[in-house]
């Protein structure tokens, strides 16, 4: 019945070519006008919405401690030394300029001229910026080296140890654009220049910038892809109309989804500005009826016998392909984040678009092409005198007449990949999604050296005694003390500050700098009257940013070296650790940027995988359906299993760590590998089922040679195009796009030659199994 | 608990005004602030005030801080030196405008018998001194910046003690009403380096109360805004009895109440000296 349908849907396009071909253009630009109204959105954070567990409690926690979601560090390094009046005055001078910056909220800027510094001097407190002039001579910088390097709130956060490198830390308001503000701060320090170099580092740079760049790799690599496939296919078959008419139905189909996607008011997200170049991936499926019309234009001498001839044989494996990947993409629509969801459902549309194209659009442009040209293109398809189409042979050959070789050699391989994904990390490090030479992780990786860290976590600890403002307490502070200790013998950790270094810090002073006073006070009393002491000068952001108003909750700030998820869990696990083995009555609970990537790359990770499983079951289903055979499914999707295992197990091995890019690429593979296992074994199954009714029956060998040869080479063309576009992508400048390119590539290989090996040896092997089922039925 | 005032004046005050059209429409702004610091800041040879900050963060919750606040005009114009009736009486600044301010807290609990001296001196950086209980330790403290914030309220010390005239430049930008009171807008910019890039306030005509001011940022983005909110008679004088400055861009605000206002206490200035801090004036404080 819907055979039937399709079939005339190809019948009518062939027969009313123009009308089709109007149609379809006038709704691609239909859509096409949508495209001004398009919205974009850079920021990954919003991958979860504002109402998510986590976007919640950090902004409790950011709104209780007076906290910005966002900081850029600004590093001034100078291998001389930091402290000659020519540094410390370009240092000011930034400054200055810096907290003039809209999106940059000036009055928590930390830096060399405006933080706080505690002092006492002949027997006055003072409570002052550490430096609010420059100073000119020796004394002066002497004095300012003391001040700094005695103070331990400052070694580590805005000075290295050996004072060559200094940082400004830069809040900013809520919906400032880090890259925005990152450019501008690029600019201020492009002007001073001089001996020093300079940094900028930090979530909001690196998230923006990688937001801002993903959107323009995109126009640049899904066109180029585009172009590279254009190439691929003009060598493939020699005729510029077919090539550019396998062009426009992928253009087609990004056209018409992506101009849904902004009629319907969604916003183009960092995942869905991925669309069009996974659509041109799919559409690639399309080379399967080129593949054969060639063959059949060699064949037939009507040219719309033939294309309808076409459609015919590839109908069936062209239908369920694309409801497979369809599949695999549409399960994404049942998981828990919507830009996953707007994702899923958009490829997932574009791919039925696709397939309602391949029976109208695309065997109408047929009729436009010339005989002459189709006559000499198909010259060279002949699967005798094709040499690729020898070699195809060749390989299912080989796989047919040495099954047992073949099966043990990749179940070895199967096993290693298998040993290898028990190796693979989770983890996720935005940072690290910029190549080793970018500024931005140059930046970060210097400040990293140098100073205390630049990925910012909290730990709020929340006091569960009935004591009023029991932080005051020496018990409690001592304990945030210890806590601090604890995360600090951790690698990643930097640096840690609270509440408890500014109560020592006054501690000291007050009693005339002594060294031996650098400790909790002994009574709450008196806790408190340092506190208000200290409140009496500093800037209310000093102690608001570490407890808040009533006492009862204490922040403790912790500097990360890495970006990596990975540290942030680390220092969640040390503290609960260090809860058990010290109980009091407090609760500790993460927070702050480090934590929300770590929570939103998890999430994200863990979507996809689910979306993952799920995919696989639906695909083996619709497997099943296709072949109407549960056992010729298992055949058919173990080309599939094999490239994934192998894949994962590679990535395992490579020590790669298995990050929220990969895991989106997990549900592609599923939709594509399997691909090539639904051409060949319909294509198979027809050819034997085709020479038994013509009664010329055909050795299950030979007629795997012949699906290798002929359908097989739709299948290797399909690759060799899949590979040749994302190939662009290992020269892209983010390193997920390179795993992106490099996964699809080495998919795309693996999956076309376990489909043309490996099959035809399972087949063998279990033909009695896998015909005894089909001779029942009949 | 910016300004604190004054008594004495605002009912002569009036009556001099009224008498003298020149002063009436004082054609230059320094003149207005002039005025209006002496209306807000120096009001009455003496002042005291039971005060009550209450500081609200971002997140909406409160912390209070109980005190009593003292404050002696010492310069000319106070009693230790020979009062000249028209600065007596606060209708000319003091050329020299020292002060005396003493701040004894009561609350919170930890705080208790805190207490904070300033003397104020026109002409050089004010001395300031805190009484630490826990440690019966009087402690220097450097007043650097007088425009840190006050006890982590949202006002800094200058609001609350006020601000060299001559520090910044004034200009009068307009007259207009605020909540039916004609005032005197006028602008301030900063001659040196300040927290702010210019101010605007609106003066009350009537009594020269800074009725309301604005704080613009380096950005030359609004990020305090000071309001008289309660303004009462206490002897005859224009008193500012509860005011609020919010911090526009933190969210954070604090709100500071005036109770059992008194002016001209026949304060010495003894009482308000470094030895007050651990023997605090008793009698004043009830």
């Amino acid at each position: 019945m819907k055979r039937l349908r399709d079939f005339s849907l190809a019948a009518f396009s062939v027969d009313h070519p123009r009308w089709v071909v109007a149609l379809t253009v006038t709704i691609t630009l239909g859509f096409l006008t949508q495209f001004p109204k398009a919205r974009t959105d850079t920021n990954p954070k919003n991958m979860l919405p504002p109402d998510s567990e986590v976007r919640v409690s950090n902004d409790a926690v950011e709104r209780t401690f007076g906290l910005y979601e966002d900081m850029i560090a600004v590093g001034i390094a100078n291998e001389s030394g930091l402290l000659n009046p020519g540094t410390l005055g370009k240092i000011k001078r930034i400054t200055d300029e810096i907290l003039e910056i809209p999106g940059v909220a000036a009055r928590d800027v930390a830096g060399f001229t405006t933080i706080d510094n505690v002092t006492a001097e002949n027997g006055t407190l003072r409570v002052s910026p550490l430096m609010g002039e420059v100073p000119k001579d020796a004394g002066g910088l002497e004095e300012l080296r003391r001040q700094l390097f005695e103070n331990p709130m400052f070694v580590g956060r805005i000075v290295s140890r050996d004072g060559s490198t200094g940082a400004i830390y830069v809040p900013l308001e809520k919906g400032a654009n880090g890259k925005a503000v990152a450019d501008q701060i690029r600019e201020i320090v492009r002007r001073e220049g001089g001996p020093e170099s300079y940094h900028i580092a930090g979530d909001p740079v690196a998230r923006d910038t990688f937001g801002t760049e993903m959107f323009k790799l995109m126009a640049i690599f899904a066109p180029l892809a585009g172009l590279v496939m254009f190439a691929v296919r003009y060598l493939m078959f020699g005729d510029l109309f077919l090539s550019i008419a396998l062009m426009m139905d992928a253009m087609i189909a990004i056209v018409w989804s992506m101009g849904l996607l902004i009629m319907l008011g969604f916003p183009i997200h960092i995942m869905s500005s991925m669309a069009p170049v996974f659509l041109m991936a799919i559409a690639t499926d399309s080379i399967h009826i080129f593949n054969e019309f060639y063959f059949r234009r060699k064949e037939e001498q009507d040219k719309k016998a033939a294309i309808l001839k076409t459609m015919e044989a590839v109908g069936r494996p062209v239908r369920y392909t694309a409801l497979a990947t369809a599949a695999g993409f549409a399960v994404l629509l049942f998981m828990d984040i919507i830009p996953v969801r707007v994702f899923g459902g958009l490829v997932a549309f574009g791919t039925v678009l696709l397939r309602i194209l391949s029976f109208s659009f695309v065997p109408a442009m047929f009729t436009f092409v010339r005989e002459e040209s189709i006559k000499k293109a198909s010259q060279g398809e002949d699967i005798e005198s094709s040499r690729a189409s020898r070699l195809l042979g060749r390989l299912a050959g080989l796989g047919a007449r040495r099954p047992w070789a073949v099966v043990l050699t990749g179940l070895a391989f199967f096993a290693v990949a298998v040993a290898g994904t028990t190796r693979i990390r989770v983890n996720n490090n935005m940072v690290e999604w910029f190549k080793a030479s970018s500024e931005v992780r140059t930046a970060d990786r210097v400040m990293n050296q140098a100073l205390g860290g630049t990925s910012l976590g909290y730990l709020v600890i929340d006091s569960k005694a009935t004591e009023d403002e029991f932080i005051k307490t020496p018990q409690a502070l001592r304990h945030i003390e210890g806590l601090q200790r604890r995360l600090e013998r951790l690698p990643y950790v930097g640096k840690t500050t609270s509440v408890v270094d500014y109560v020592k810090r006054i501690n000291r002073v007050l009693h005339k700098d002594d060294p031996a006073h650098d400790t909790v006070p002994e009574t709450k009393e008196l806790v408190g009257q340092y506190l208000f002491l200290f409140s009496m000068s500093a800037k209310p952001s000093d102690l608001d940013n570490v407890v808040d108003p009533s006492f009862q909750k204490a922040n403790v700030w912790v500097q990360l070296k890495t970006w990596d998820a990975k540290a942030m869990r680390d220092v969640i696990e040390a503290a609960k650790a260090y809860q058990r083995d010290t109980p009091l009555a407090m609760e500790i609970k993460p927070a702050g940027i480090a934590y929300f990537n770590l929570v939103w790359n998890d999430t994200v990770l863990w979507d996809m995988i689910k979306g993952f499983l799920l995919a696989l079951a639906v695909i083996f289903a619709i497997l099943a359906v296709n072949f109407r055979s549960a056992r010729w499914a298992m055949v058919g999707y173990v080309p599939l299993l094999f490239t994934v295992v192998l894949i994962y197990g590679a990535v395992g091995i490579a020590g790669k760590d298995f990050d929220m890019p990969i895991s989106v690429l997990s549900c592609l593979s599923l939709g594509m590998a399997v691909d090539f296992s639904i051409h060949f074994i319909n294509r198979f199954r027809e050819r034997i089922s085709s020479r038994r009714a013509s009664h010329d029956p055909e050795s299950i060998e030979d007629a795997l040679i012949w699906t290798a040869a002929r359908p097989g080479k739709g299948i290797l063309r399909n690759a060799v195009l899949f590979a040749a576009a994302f190939s662009v992508m290992l020269f892209a400048p983010l390193t997920p796009y390179v795993t992106v390119g490099a996964f699809i590539v080495s998919m795309m290989l693996l999956s076309a030659l376990l489909c043309l090996v490996y099959i035809p040896a399972l087949i063998v092997l279990s033909r009695n199994w896998l015909f005894a089922a089909e001779e029942v039925r009949k | 608990m910016t300004g604190f005032m004054l008594k004495t004046a605002a009912a002569m005050a009036l009556a001099m005004t009224a008498a003298t059209p020149a002063q009436a429409q004082p054609a230059d702004a320094a003149a207005i602030v002039r005025k209006m610091h002496q209306a807000f800041f120096y009001q009455g040879e003496s002042f005291k005030a039971r005060v009550k900050m209450t500081l609200t963060g971002a997140s909406g919750k409160e912390r209070l801080r109980e005190l009593t606040m003292l404050r002696l005009n010492t310069g000319p114009g106070g009693p230790s030196a020979r009062p000249d009736e028209a600065v007596r009486s606060g209708l000319s600044m003091p050329k020299n405008g020292d002060q005396r301010y003493f701040m004894y807290f009561h609350s919170p609990g930890d705080v208790r018998r805190m207490a904070f001296l300033v003397y104020k001196y026109a002409a050089r950086e004010d001395d300031r001194w805190l009484f630490i209980p826990a440690l019966n330790l009087v402690q220097r403290i450097a007043a650097k910046d007088s425009q840190s914030s006050f006890a982590g309220s949202d006002f800094s010390y200058e609001d609350v003690s006020g601000r060299d005239l001559e520090a910044d430049e004034h200009k009068l930008l307009r007259e207009e009403e605020l909540g039916g009171k004609p005032c005197h807008v006028i602008e301030s910019v900063p001659r040196g380096s300040a927290s702010y890039k210019r101010k605007t306030s609106w003066v009350d005509k009537a009594n020269f109360l800074p009725l309301k001011e604005e704080y613009y940022d380096v950005q030359d983005q609004l990020f305090k805004e000071f309001l008289a909110e309660e303004v009462k008679d206490v002897d005859g004088a224009p008193t500012v009895t509860k005011r609020s400055m919010k911090s526009v861009k933190s969210g954070h605000k604090t709100v500071v109440e005036f109770s059992d206002v008194r002016y001209r206490l026949g304060l010495r200035a003894e009482e308000l000296s470094e030895r007050a801090l651990r023997n605090p004036p008793g009698s004043w404080l009830k």
